[in-house]
């Protein structure tokens, strides 16, 4: 469990940051939709670690982008570059990488975008990011994927970047133009965004996986204080609960519970 | 090097560090980051006879000096507990020492899951915990820890049911916690664990809900400390069985502080979150401490409060 040495850690825009470790343990190690669990600080009001998706891992260096939503992330912030963070990881089971011909499609909500962006790295056939947001100040990384050879297709809820409405709405647009292509899908984002996406890719037959986000407490499953519903294959219909850290935090399409 | 082995009659740990039930899995989630035999013993996640699914989520929430918990006891069932690899199979290969917290809904399913573990492990399980103190569970938990008749009535059915060596896990939701270690060795059991977690809720002020959809759950981490300690030195005073501290243990210090009290043995709970590593540190500061003391044996740790 390797104490890493925060390299650089600065402002994107607005709420977001990106944060580079000196961590070579866990960068030569790391798949992507894997996650770090750092230990942010020692404070009392703030003991537990605080999960993020590995955004990058290259050349012995650990990208993280986050968004401050809170205590933990706003402490975060404020770590001066030289700061050393205890971090594990690389913690659990990622995305697969994108087999033979499929042309990869990322659909992420907000911070989401930062759990897909290596698969930019495996695939060989480029690939398209769908990214959506409240507006357009929630909206990251579009230039980092596009120099990386991905198209990126933009929506958000007011319409103030890209398409006004749900990321799910760029679909009819990107089922056209890569008609006759086969497509595999990666999902990450809010709950309720990988739900609809979840009905949705069921409902065009088309296949993926999708990292959820849920509140974590040990990252290594042993507490069972993250766990997500997932379909009871033994029991069709029914659901049972998986760790979000350690069985997931991606799970395959077919394992999605959608209620 | 001071001997570090302790002596709970029925039988004997190399170490007094353990690891409290639910916060370490069932071991093997740990031994990616150490050799867990390494550990007196671990105390794996709670289980009944068959699997159970466990609270709504969310089920944990940050507070200051630590956390709440509703994760409702959800497990694999004894059945699975036994045969599948990600359990005791695979546990005892790493060579660690196993205690099983047990549970159920009634005083005979209690019983009937330590029967079925002296029948079918024996030889790979040092002891068992009875939980009777879970906050979080209406049957089966905080039920019996907080009534002394149900207490009683669990205690002397999982006696009856198993020669295996009991530890009580005592419930801190209680106006005497002694009372109920006068019970437990009235009924036989041979050692006390406490503290389990205070009841406790918080809640979202933005959205005036409570942070655990369970409403309630259990309060661990430093914060419960100061509140363990008094509790040990009570039940210290009360029976002759030896005691498992816990409750809050972040540290050396805070391990040795349980044992001055009274505690024979201790377990490390949220701090594996923080940091896996703290049941490591702790065997080692306490080597250190006797060292220090001019104490031969960690035995001699125990109960040596001077006022
Ligand atoms: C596998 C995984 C990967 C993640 N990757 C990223 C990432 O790449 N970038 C990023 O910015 N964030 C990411 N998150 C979310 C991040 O962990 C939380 O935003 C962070 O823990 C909040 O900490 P805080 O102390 O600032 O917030 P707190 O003060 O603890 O809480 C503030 C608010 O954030 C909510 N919150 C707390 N934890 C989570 C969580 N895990 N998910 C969603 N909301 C939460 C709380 O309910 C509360 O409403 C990821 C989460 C998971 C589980
Ligand atoms: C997430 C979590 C799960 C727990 N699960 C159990 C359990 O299954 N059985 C049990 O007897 N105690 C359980 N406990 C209680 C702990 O074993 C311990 O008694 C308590 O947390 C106090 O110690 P601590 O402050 O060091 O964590 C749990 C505690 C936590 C935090
Ligand atoms: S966070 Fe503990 S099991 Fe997933």
């Amino acid at each position: 469990m390797p104490n890493c040495t925060l390299i650089s850690n600065e402002r994107m825009h607005g709420q977001y940051f990106r944060a580079v470790f000196d961590a070579p343990e866990i960068a030569t190690d790391a798949t992507p939709g894997q996650f770090v669990h750092i230990r942010i600080d020692n404070r009392l009001d703030q003991m537990l670690r605080r999960p993020f998706s590995i955004h990058n891992a290259l050349d012995g260096k650990l990208t993280i982008v986050y968004k401050v939503v809170g205590k933990g992330t706003q402490t975060f912030s404020e770590l001066p570059a030289g700061s050393v963070c205890d971090i594990l990881g690389p913690c659990g089971k990622g995305f697969s990488a994108p087999a033979g011909d499929v042309i990869p499609v990322a659909v992420c909500g907000g911070y989401g975008a930062a759990a897909t962006f290596m698969l930019t790295r495996q695939s060989k056939n480029g690939g398209v990011l769908l990214l959506g947001a409240r507006n357009e100040k929630d909206i990251l990384l579009t230039q980092e994927y596009a120099r990386a050879g991905f198209q990126v297709k933009v929506a958000t809820d007011d319409g103030s970047m890209g398409i006004k409405g749900r990321v799910t709405d760029l679909f009819p647009e990107l089922l056209k133009e890569y008609q006759g292509k086969k497509l595999f899908f990666y999902g990450c984002g809010p709950h309720p965004m990988l739900m609809a996406l979840a009905k949705l890719l069921r409902e065009k037959s088309l296949d993926g996986e999708l990292s959820v986000d849920h509140i974590m407490c040990c990252g290594v499953g042993a507490c069972f204080g993250c766990v997500v519903k997932v379909n009871d294959h033994a029991h069709p219909g029914e659901w049972m609960y998986a760790r979000s850290c350690a069985d997931g935090p991606v799970f395959k399409l077919a394992d999605i519970y959608t209620e | 090097m001071a001997d570090l082995k302790v002596d709970f009659g029925k039988f004997q740990l190399k170490n007094p560090v353990m690891t409290a039930s639910g916060t370490f899995g069932y071991g093997l989630e740990y031994s990616q980051f150490y050799d867990i035999s390494k550990l007196g013993a671990i105390m794996v996640k709670g289980i009944r006879s068959v699997p159970s699914d466990g609270n709504p989520t969310p089920r944990v929430a940050e507070v200051t000096g630590g956390m709440l918990n509703a994760i409702g006891l959800q497990g694999p069932g004894v059945e699975k507990f036994l045969h599948d690899e990600h359990y005791l199979p695979g546990v005892k290969k790493t060579g660690a020492t196993v205690i099983v917290n047990i549970w159920g809904k009634t005083a005979e399913e209690y019983a009937e899951v330590a029967a079925r573990l002296e029948a079918e492990a024996k030889n790979d399980i040092t002891a068992l915990e009875i939980n009777i103190s879970c906050p979080n569970v209406k049957a089966g938990g905080a039920a019996f820890g907080t009534d002394p008749k149900l207490a009683e009535q669990v205690i002397s059915a999982v006696r009856n049911a198993t020669a295996l060596p009991l530890i009580t896990k005592l419930s801190p939701n209680v106006t005497s916690i002694a009372e109920f270690a006068r019970i437990a060795e009235a009924c036989g059991s041979d050692s006390v664990s406490l503290i389990n977690t205070l009841s406790a809720m918080a809640i979202d002020i933005e959205t005036r809900r409570t942070k655990l959809a369970n409403r309630t759950g259990g309060l661990s981490g430093p914060a419960v400390k100061p509140v363990a300690i008094r509790m040990v030195n009570e039940v210290y005073k009360a029976v002759k069985i030896p005691i498992i501290g816990k409750g809050g243990i972040c540290n050396g210090a805070d391990a040795v502080e349980f044992m001055i009290a009274g505690a024979t043995a201790v377990a490390v709970g949220t701090a594996n979150f923080v940091d896996p590593y703290v049941p490591l540190q702790v065997i080692d500061f306490i080597n250190d401490y006797c060292d220090r003391h001019g104490m031969k044996s960690v035995s001699e740790l125990t109960g040596s409060l001077l006022n």
